[in-house]
């Protein structure tokens, strides 16, 4: 509008601002009714278009709501400080998200679903229906069926079964909410692992931890508001996409970090460099990539601004937060932290150490629980026994640390794999096998959840006499994603970001269903 | 005379023509009528403008006696010639509209005694608007008059019964009471919330299908395959007729879920084309469907007790879903309640990067979060935030500098909910001061050298939940505050 109130004024008025004023005078004099008919009509037109551009405003208004009519909620932030945090949309219970991850999928069987009828039928030639349609990885011809390697008995004020194999984490049982009736629709562990952290089992995605930086940001600017922890001696199968950032700005990628020795690689400066020479040339690089910006305005420059920033901010918060010799000697052995490993149980402290200092999302991976049962270290007679002891007492250890100091209130705490184990024993190409195992089952695995917001001691969903399938209250990842964000205090569905013509969701295209049943 | 002939012949002429479809559709109501198959889509195409259609007529109709009364008075004259006309349009609308609604009954698909009474009534609308017309150009004696004058009153009720049975078609059978403030129905004798019964499920309640299996269909599928619709001619609210199957045969085989149509249908994947219930509507749940697949591998009997078939999924746990409202931010709403302090808020958030925040994006409340500062937020700093004491409802300064120099501050934030101090050098000073904030649910003392001789003041707090009080002076074995034993934590 306003340009055509110039291009107006400068016919009528400003070219004759230059004419010789008797020019003018007399230009004046010859000025009409018709001459200011015309202007006037113009000028009315100019009125009216006025009125259509703040329709036409309302109607910019209404495309902030996605094509499902819901709006979209605002994350823009201050370009220098893409990490700052935003309230969430509503009064969330939880306020930080630790996940640990069993990476190969640990059997449900052996662990949490207790189920005497299979133990009954161990041995017994797995009946056809079970097999009719279904794709395994492994399994072959007509497996046996295969009971709980392990007694179960149970345990608190809930009354949950639980197997002789976490003898400390049963201490807690009463604190934890089960889903019983996860199912995945990957049954390899790389898509499985993807779409368990994801929301989508190809790569190109970003990650839970992304999505909820990316909504909430970070109070804490010293440190990552997404950092990563891996132990287990191997990479989780899905690789770093598992906390990538997919088409989401790089700032809200995870942060790997090392849980011995330097959290980060070259983080400190090198010697004879004073801080504040590392200063000046941090702020030398900023002015450079600031101009970059202004020139191209593409968000990574930002990113990469941030980066190196933090990266400055971290060299003193980092090395603290992740230092676990200035825990007491009590604590270590509680953990069963021993300084210099990469275990789990150190990763579980240094979590506990991080959640303390705010940050956001801290993810876990422990690999090697993938008990095919083709080699002693996967095998559920051997490997499986280690590698719950490994997780056992650290997890229980973190989760009476962060009751202590009253943070289960709003921390949330995950734990499960990508997906579950058979009820058959494996029989690799057709064969009795030397170690005992189960094959993939994406058709029904458990996780469970404590603190920020859940029902404790609660268990939903159930399956089959053979812990086969679910016979009530499926829960898709979608709906652990929905859930795990209602938590946050978001509703999924308007957390976006535009992409390929798509508003992107953590929870994708598919409907997804709050579980309403597990919340606290 | 010649001019009368002249006028009377094109009538008489325009009265045959028309005449003959109305016959036409006499006939097709007589040897097509819907039948519940559907059929051509070209056909439904064109019956999907019935909707569209029907309102012409309605109203042409509702108008005509409005201008017979109107065009007595002395003022408005020249309405009475218009009315002749209104009706022959009428007229022809009626039954372009009858054909194009017989188009959609007979191939959308449609049974049922609701859209048969539609039908007969839609033909006897275009009957009596032709019959009205023709009597009309008769009307010269009082006695023609009068047959005129009741032919078109009847016209009027016919019309009003026809759209009322189109509107239960397609809105519901109660659609005009539905939402009826109950005085009004109280007044006219209707029960507004259920006017109309229910489809009985007809099977004992004491049956497996009467308790169990009927319900489900009643809740998912009886809309469209029951009393009123007969989709497919299958019918879903009794036995019977669940049993007798629809256009395509049997649905149900008895001992043979997989090999049952209707099983089938229900378990396919929902982007099927054959997947009932179609169009986004609420599928059969997972417990309901391991029912029907136990009830008719059992034999799929209609009089086989509630409890002879074992391993299903049981009553009792089948609780309703909990499902979660998500409510829309109102921005202007929020900036209003947020306005009287939302300048000096602005400039503490300046202050205080990512420590001073709303709760959230619909509230006005202020929640702080100085911990990941730690020794670098101090008392001077809790003092600055004083401007907001009334507004902050949580506070985190664990592992911060302040000490019990902010006890007054701390003891300002009336509305306090949740106050964590843990890892602080804070004492039982603070502790003492905080005996004033009545609406504290929550507080972490965790590592800090609060001894047991504050704890006193805490006891009297009438919403605090939970204290945490593990490694200060404080311990289990220590004599405690009467009521405040099984809120402490250590």
């Amino acid at each position: 509008m306003a340009f055509m109130m110039n291009k107006f004024r400068k016919n009528d008025l400003d070219v004759s601002n230059e004419l010789h004023p008797e020019t003018r005078f007399a230009q004046l004099q010859a000025q009409t009714r018709r001459h200011f008919l015309r202007t006037m009509s113009g000028g009315l037109g100019t009125i009216f278009l006025g009125t259509m551009a703040s329709s036409y405003s309302a109607l910019a208004k209404v495309a902030e709501r996605g094509p499902d009519g819901l709006p979209r909620l605002d994350v823009t932030r201050d370009a220098r400080s893409p990490l700052s945090a935003l309230p969430p949309e509503f009064a969330s219970k939880a306020k930080r998200v630790i996940y640990l991850h069993m990476a190969g999928a640990p059997s449900q069987l052996e662990l949490f679903d207790y189920k005497p009828v299979l133990t009954k039928l161990d041995g017994q030639d797995c009946p056809a229906s079970l097999l009719a349609g279904k794709r395994f990885a492994f399994i072959t011809g007509v497996p046996k069926l295969m009971g709980s390697q392990f007694p179960f008995h149970q345990v608190g004020d809930s009354g949950h079964w639980i197997s002789d194999r976490l003898p400390y984490l049963e201490k807690h049982l009463d604190d934890l909410c089960f889903i019983k009736s996860m199912r995945t629709d990957q049954f390899n562990h790389a898509p499985a692992q993807l779409l368990v952290q994801t929301g989508n089992a190809r790569q190109g995605y970003p990650s839970l931890g992304s999505w909820v930086v990316y909504g909430l940001g970070t109070e804490n600017q010293n440190l990552p508001g997404f950092i990563v922890l891996i132990s287990g001696g191997n990479m989780p199968d899905g690789g770093k996409q598992l906390w990538g950032t997919g088409f989401l700005p790089g700032v809200y990628q995870g942060v790997q970090c090392r849980s011995h020795g330097e959290p980060v690689l070259y983080l400190d400066s090198p010697k004879d460099v004073s801080a504040s020479q590392r200063r000046s040339v941090l702020d030398a690089v900023d002015e450079l990539n600031q101009q970059n910006y202004a020139e191209f305005g593409n968000p990574e420059t930002v990113t990469r601004i941030a980066q190196y920033e933090m990266s400055f901010r971290m060299q003193m918060d980092a090395t603290d937060a992740m230092d676990i010799h200035k825990e007491p000697e009590t604590t270590r052995t509680k953990y069963g932290s021993k300084i210099g490993e990469s275990s789990f149980a150190n990763n579980c402290l240094v979590a506990r150490r991080l959640a303390e200092r705010g940050v956001r999302f801290i993810q876990l991976y422990h690999w090697g629980w993938d008990s095919h049962g083709s080699s002693a270290a996967d095998a559920l007679n051997d490997g499986f026994i280690k590698r719950c002891h490994e997780v056992d007492q650290p997890i229980s250890a973190l989760l009476s640390d962060l009751k202590d100091r009253g943070m289960m209130e709003d921390t949330l705490v995950v734990w499960g794999g990508e997906f579950g184990r058979t009820s058959m024993r494996e029989n690799r190409s057709g064969q009795v096998m030397k170690f005992v195992g189960r094959d993939h089952h994406p058709g029904a695995f458990t996780i469970w959840m404590a603190g920020g917001g859940v029902k404790p001691g609660f268990t939903f969903g159930q399956t089959d006499d053979m812990g086969y399938e679910i016979v009530k209250d499926p829960v898709e990842i979608r709906d652990l994603h929905a859930t795990m964000l209602y938590l946050l205090g978001f509703d999924h569905r308007k957390l976006n970001f535009p992409f390929q013509g798509l508003d992107q969701k953590l929870t994708g295209v598919k409907p997804a269903r709050v579980v309403g049943e597990i919340l606290a | 005379m010649i001019p009368r002939v002249r006028e009377y012949s094109i009538r008489f002429l325009f009265g045959l023509v028309t005449l003959f479809p109305i016959l036409v559709v006499l006939s097709l109501l007589l040897f097509a009528p819907p039948d519940g198959n559907e059929r051509t889509q070209f056909l439904q195409f064109l019956g999907r403008f019935h909707p569209l259609s029907v309102h012409l007529p309605i109203a042409l109709l509702m108008v005509v006696p409005l201008f017979e009364l109107a065009g007595r008075n002395r003022h408005f004259p020249f309405l009475l010639p218009a009315a002749d006309f209104l009706l022959g349009l009428a007229t022809c609308g009626a039954i372009a509209a009858a054909m194009l609604g017989w188009s959609l009954a007979r191939a959308g698909g449609y049974s049922g005694p609701l859209v048969t009474q539609h039908m007969w009534g839609g033909l006897f609308v275009a009957a009596a608007a032709w019959s009205c017309w023709i009597l009309r150009a008769q009307a010269s004696s009082a006695k023609s008059q009068r047959l005129y004058a009741a032919t078109l009153i009847a016209t009027v009720g016919i019309v009003s019964f026809t759209g009322y049975r189109g509107g239960q078609l397609s809105q519901g059978e109660n659609h005009l009471t539905e939402f009826m403030p109950a005085p009004l129905g109280a007044l006219l004798g209707v029960n507004s919330s259920d006017s109309v019964p229910a489809n009985s499920p007809n099977g004992a309640p004491g049956t497996f299908y009467g308790a169990r299996i009927q319900p489900v269909f009643a809740q998912h599928c009886i809309t469209c395959h029951g009393r009123n619709k007969h989709k497919a001619n299958l019918r879903l609210d009794n036995f019977e007729s669940l049993m007798r199957g629809g256009k395509h045969g049997l649905v149900i085989k008895a001992g043979d879920s997989k090999g049952s149509e209707l099983f089938h249908r229900i378990t396919l994947p929902v982007s099927d084309d054959d997947f009932m219930p179609p169009d986004n509507r609420r599928p059969v749940s997972a417990s309901d469907m391991k029912l029907i697949e136990r009830w008719i591998a059992a034999g799929a009997s209609g009089t086989q007790a509630v409890d002879a078939i074992k391993d299903v999924p049981s009553h009792s746990v089948s609780q309703p879903a909990v499902e979660v409202a998500f409510t829309e931010i109102d921005d202007a709403a929020v900036a209003k309640k947020r306005a009287d302090l939302a300048d000096v808020v602005a400039q503490l958030q300046k202050k205080f990067p990512n420590i001073v925040d709303y709760q959230s994006r619909g509230s006005d409340e202020i929640v702080i979060n100085a911990s990941w500062k730690g020794s670098k937020f101090g008392d001077n700093d809790m003092a600055a935030l004083a401007p907001l004491a009334a507004r902050i409802v949580a506070m985190d300064l664990s592992s911060t500098s302040i000490t019990d120099k902010s006890a007054t501050a701390l003891a300002a934030v009336k509305h306090l909910r949740s106050l964590r101090l843990m890892h602080t050098k804070v004492g039982d000073a603070t502790v003492q001061a905080l005996s004033s904030l009545d609406q504290l649910e929550f507080l972490s003392l965790f590592d800090t050298a609060v001894t047991p001789s504050a704890l006193s003041s805490l006891a009297k707090l009438p919403k605090l939940r939970r204290v945490y009080a593990g490694e200060t002076k404080i311990s289990a074995g220590a004599p405690l505050p009467q009521g405040l034993k099984d809120r402490i934590v250590f």
